[in-house]
């Protein structure tokens, strides 16, 4: 018996070490080997890791069905230098391992050449290490700066919470506030805000007096209201994505906190409006211009390209797109723009797109440096106000 | 102490969902020793159908009246497809089986209603507020609904003769046959209240927790915690229980750290399935059904 199972094992590390050795040819590039010429040639292979279901889904499926239009319109017109797109999209479910586990995937099974994602900021930074380590360029959708801060591969488009957070306290100043109370995503995205509105706030004259946190999958916030109501405070910003956002939004009111409210960009879509419903009104938030196109002026250089969006996704989907489905846009325009020039070899690719320089996307005119991988100013920024359930240009 | 009343207001209404799922798990433990684990979502199910009616331009009432026979149906169509199936059902077997049938009814309703949350439009009513503490008229429907449905099934299994009859089933299944009681109406009974209670504490919710296809798990989960202090066969505590569960998230929530709420009930659950696992009323020794 012994020895019958003897006699099969040799075989079987034979073929175990037959087998580890072709998945290491076939994972070459995964060390950053540059010179694969097959990848040179055959389609273009864009992955994507979005939070498509989960407490991210009002981001990621606006973000999956964007990417799918815009590899659908760039295949009809001929792909990129002859060659076709293919996008993969996974699912991290919202979460950091499922996140990790995608990116893995992408790269040693389907030896992609650009990864778009996560739509959330703690999943992008559980990409961020593995895509650093195989050398993989990748653009984020999500708001955070630590994303990006320092990284050699990673890119984003969403706006920095940082110029965000800028915009905010600059319009609290300027109304003579300086106590500001903070209730925050006790995820990725609310890491760390308490700390830079602190820091901003310290030359503007305001102070941080309270601050209390939800998880993005809560449904009561009775709690975190009470507090703050109690919190000494002139105006309150609520940092976070929707669907909570927009609850926590409905509770301040019914709460009757009746201190005026700042929202972050994370509430930039019509999804905020059906969680907050009537509570929405006179919430400022700073956001891309995509929300409030048909109130800008005709010189605006962000309007063809912002119109023509809208009308496409209009057409394709019967609904118009939300801030992150532009996040999504201007990921897809950066990536394949550096594809066009840089082609599919890594250092190139990275380099060209680590380049880009005044690309007019949906949420800003993107210019990036080796500094920064987020390539959007505070000028990417307006102030809308939520009027009547949508959102209106409250400030340039 | 207008900020206690008010955790106390939030407590009881998140509570009042938990309750009307524990009357859902403990009816049909009660007449087949079934945990069903999908009794969560029957309430998303609920939820999100009668959005998808209201959407089509139903009046409010109308489609949460379809919504509620529709989950009832359901819940009845899966006694006769899957547990009835089964000869010798233990509950261990019947906690696999409802897990694949939970697993099986999120995905066809993330299919069918998408990944994102939606909310059913809320019931008339206007928002009070008593003492400065802020009461929603939805919350004052969930707690109703609490009071018309839960208690409902409580006189129903208390009071009438169908309603013994079931406990009957439960606890003589042989000795009910030679009477008269047949087993299998007896299941199809249980599981159609699981339904009705579990439909409701979907479409009174979903207004101000909203609706997503994932929802039930965690909130089933509450619900039997509940349903486990009492016994899982006593309305009266597991009622009691819910509502003191949600009370104490709030009072968590508010008091010590947000993040902790969904950790309390399972740390409840822990302490008692080791000090009292027979619930909070009966005695330990007590026979259980």
């Amino acid at each position: 018996m012994h020895r019958a199972q003897r006699r099969l094992l040799l075989p079987a590390a034979v073929a175990a070490s037959i087998a580890l050795a072709l998945t290491g040819c076939g994972a070459s590039n995964f060390g950053g080997d540059s010179g694969d010429s097959a990848s040179e040639e055959g389609p273009i292979k864009i992955g994507a890791v979005l939070d498509i279901t989960g407490v991210g889904a009002n981001l990621g499926v606006p973000e999956q069905n964007t990417l799918n239009m815009l590899a659908e319109q760039l295949n009809a017109e001929g792909g990129i230098d002859g060659r076709e797109v293919e996008l993969i999209i996974k699912d991290n479910q919202s979460t950091e391992d499922g996140a990790a586990k995608a990116t893995t995937q992408l790269i040693e099974n389907d030896d992609v050449d650009l990864i778009i994602g996560s739509s959330r900021t703690g999943p992008s930074l559980a990409m961020r290490p593995l895509v650093e380590a195989a050398q993989v360029p990748t653009i984020s959708v999500a708001a955070n700066a630590a994303i990006v801060d320092g990284s050699e591969w990673v890119f984003k488009t969403a706006q920095n919470d940082l110029v965000v957070l800028e915009r905010i306290l600059d319009d609290a100043a300027s109304k003579g506030y300086t106590k500001i109370a903070l209730v925050r995503d006790a995820t990725g995205f609310g890491e760390g805000i308490a700390d830079i509105i602190t820091e901003l706030g310290e030359e503007r004259g305001i102070t941080l007096t309270a601050t209390e946190s939800f998880e993005p999958s809560a449904t009561d916030f009775t709690a975190q209201m009470t507090n703050i109501r109690a919190a000494d405070a002139d105006a309150v910003i609520i940092w976070g994505i929707t669907p909570s956002a927009g609850l926590a939004q409905a509770a301040y009111v019914q709460l009757g906190v009746n201190k005026p409210v700042y929202q972050s960009h994370g509430v930039a879509n019509d999804a905020f409006f059906e969680a907050a419903g009537p509570a929405a009104d006179g919430v400022i938030a700073p956001m891309g211009r995509l929300l409030v196109a048909d109130e800008l002026s005709d010189d605006d250089p962000q309007k063809p390209v912002i119109d023509q969006f809208i009308a496409d996704y209009t057409e394709e989907f019967g609904s118009a797109p939300s801030s992150f489905a532009g996040h999504a846009y201007d990921a897809w325009l950066v990536g394949t723009k550096a594809l066009e020039s840089a082609g599919t070899e890594p250092q190139a690719l990275r380099d060209a797109i680590e380049s880009t320089a005044d690309l007019v996307g949906i949420s800003g005119i993107f210019t990036m440096t080796p500094e920064n991988h987020s390539g959007l100013t505070a000028d990417a920024l307006i102030m809308a106000l939520a009027e009547g359930g949508r959102w209106t240009l409250y400030e340039e | 102490m207008i900020d206690f009343l008010q955790l106390t207001v939030a407590g009881l209404s998140q509570g009042s969902v938990y309750a009307l799922l524990a009357v859902g798990l403990i009816a049909t433990y009660t007449v087949r020793h079934v945990v069903n684990i999908a009794q969560g979502d029957y309430a998303t199910l609920a939820g999100l159908g009668s959005i998808s009616l209201v959407t089509a331009g139903l009046p409010l009432p109308v489609a949460i009246l379809i919504a509620l026979i529709s989950v009832t149906l359901a819940s009845v169509l899966i006694e006769r497809l899957v547990i009835a199936r089964v000869k010798n059902l233990t509950t261990l077997v019947s906690i696999i089986l409802t897990l694949g049938v939970s697993t099986l009814l999120q995905a066809i309703m993330l299919l069918i209603w998408g990944a994102e949350a939606k909310r059913l439009p809320a019931f008339p009513g206007s928002d009070l507020t008593l003492g400065g503490v802020s009461i929603r008229s939805q919350e004052l429907w969930m707690l109703g609904a609490l009071v018309v449905v839960g208690g409902g099934v409580l006189l129903f299994y208390e009071k009438t003769r169908w309603g013994k009859a079931l406990r009957a089933s439960a606890e003589q299944p042989v000795a009910a046959r030679i009477v008269g009681i047949s087993p299998a109406v007896a299941s199809v009974i249980a599981f159609a209240i699981a339904g009705f209670v579990g439909a409701t504490a979907g479409v009174v919710s979903s207004p101000i927790y909203l609706s997503i296809w994932s929802g039930g798990l965690l909130l089933g989960l509450k619900g039997f915690v509940a349903a486990v202090l009492g016994g899982l066969v006593s309305f009266r505590a597991a009622i009691v229980g819910a509502l003191l569960l949600g009370i104490i998230e709030s009072y968590v929530a508010g008091y010590v750290a947000s993040g902790w709420k969904d950790a309390v009930a399972f740390f409840i659950l822990i302490i008692v399935l080791i000090i009292r696992p027979a619930g909070l009323v009966l005695r330990p020794n007590a026979v259980r059904v």
